[in-house]
């Protein structure tokens, strides 16, 4: 299933990634009209919003793939949750860093202990731990198992840190789905969904890319394995894999 | 299981080693807090719930590190897992005995602090107590969840606090928060949503670990 999975997002998901990523840099810098009350610096928000989307769909995609290695004990759903965890990290450090940028001229400071930032910062934390772990437990056969669990843990975590910090009094806005304000523009909704396309595309086609890297590295594992096992050389095919 | 939990607690009770050096780690974070915040006697109203659970943070990730050395040391961990003990049960005698442990050092940590900071213990003595027992659990459920792990790593002690930390700011937060309200004199029902946190938080760790946990362990 992982098999076919990553072969049809490897085929259509440049396809749509590299126009869609084009045209949607093309709208947020020459197409679409200033924020009245931010101006330029608002321009942020079309790549700072989707990449959030992103993060949460690639982490969410380590959550199920955690799952689902636990049920089978299958080798690809760990990598799948591996390659996940990795493309995720790069996107939510994109939204923490372009939310610091916007921060700072929005309000003035680069970073703020807002409810939403700090809930994103140990969801950042959280995910950063797993990726360490897999450092640290390299080599470990229940690294994968190790590392499951803790996105498992992670992922049911997050509405909690979210409560909690909501005890804390928030300023990030909320402009969609929000009756007074926001975006009202239709060449703004239409850059921020050219924005969707572009970086859900991103994230699909990278995660397929990390994904076939890392089952390629399973199998060179496995049969480096065979070879010290047996004594002889790397076979040039494995009947096994 | 209440054999395993016993045998833990005998085991320390003989050797004597965590609890003293728990205690001094503690002593030594609070003394620590007051040189590098050079804080005065009003800034206990603030400060107090937190200082108190960094201290106590800092002793669980170094006391829940140690709960697998034991079954390790004399590959116990392999009898433990032959007896006829379900993982779960295993999971929740941990778990019991880190709790007692740490409640022990917070029961010996907690008048050196009420003494070193000028901090009053009894303004709701009930409500403190149910505040850090709530805390502790959940502080102890998560380390225990992953003591295991941490153990099979190649960095060991410095990868537990990476693992746990981020997974228990919601507990720190409404922890300190709830702390700093009794240690003010308001009661439990004032806590409204913290409480139930706090509560949620213990029973997610517990349940989540009980489940969980029979896939840390060896096969």
């Amino acid at each position: 299933m992982i098999d076919s999975l990553q072969r049809w997002i490897l085929r259509i998901a440049p396809l749509v990634a590299l126009p869609t990523t084009l045209a949607s840099l093309l709208a947020i810098f020459f197409w679409v009209p200033s924020d009245q009350s931010l101006g330029l610096s608002q321009r942020i928000f079309y790549w700072h919003v989707p990449s959030a989307t992103g993060c949460f769909v690639a982490f969410g995609i380590a959550g199920l793939s955690s799952v689902a290695h636990l049920r089978t004990r299958r080798a690809d759903w760990d990598h799948a949750a591996h390659a996940a965890v990795s493309v995720g990290m790069v996107f939510a450090t994109i939204v923490l860093g372009s939310g610091s940028i916007w921060a700072h001229t929005a309000w003035g400071a680069w970073w703020t202990w807002d409810s939403r930032l700090t809930t994103f910062l140990v969801l950042w934390l959280v995910f950063a731990s797993y990726l360490l772990l897999r450092t640290f437990a390299q080599g470990n056969e229940m690294a994968p198992r190790y590392a499951a669990v803790l996105a498992i843990v992670g992922a049911v975590n997050v509405p909690l840190v979210m409560m909690a910090t909501r005890l804390f009094r928030t300023i990030h806005p909320q402009v969609i789905n929000n009756p007074q304000g926001g975006i009202d523009d239709p060449r703004m909704v239409q850059a921020l969904l050219l924005s969707f396309a572009a970086l859900l595309s991103l994230v699909l086609w990278l995660w397929a890319l990390k994904l076939m890297q890392l089952r390629a590295a399973g199998r060179i594992e496995l049969l480096e394995g065979d070879r010290h096992a047996d004594g002889h050389a790397l076979p040039a095919r494995s009947s096994r894999s | 299981m209440l054999a395993l939990l016993w045998k833990d607690i005998v085991l320390e009770a003989r050797s004597r080693e965590t609890l003293p050096a728990l205690f001094v780690l503690g002593l030594l974070v609070l003394v620590v807090f007051d040189f590098s915040l050079a804080l005065r006697p009003e800034d206990a109203g603030r400060f107090a719930g937190g200082i108190l659970w960094v201290a106590i943070v800092f002793a669980s990730v170094l006391a829940l590190g140690r709960t697998f050395l034991v079954e390790r040391e004399n590959s116990c961990i392999e009898g433990l897992l032959t007896s006829p003990l379900d993982r779960g049960s295993i999971f929740l005698a941990k778990l019991a005995v880190n709790t007692i442990l740490l409640l022990a050092f917070e029961l010996l940590l907690l008048p050196a602090y009420s003494l070193l900071y000028g901090v009053t213990l009894t303004a709701n003595p009930g409500g403190l107590a149910v505040v850090m027992v709530g805390g502790t659990i959940g502080l102890a459920a998560t380390g225990t969840l992953f003591a295991l792990a941490a153990l099979g790593t190649r960095a060991r002690e410095m990868v537990l606090p990476l693992l746990v930390l981020p997974l228990q700011i919601p507990l720190l937060i409404v922890a300190v928060q709830s702390t700093q309200m009794v240690l003010n004199g308001a009661g439990l029902a004032a806590l409204g949503m913290r409480g139930e946190l706090l509560l949620g938080f213990d029973v997610l760790a517990v349940t989540g670990g009980w489940l969980l946990f029979e896939f840390v362990l060896v096969d």
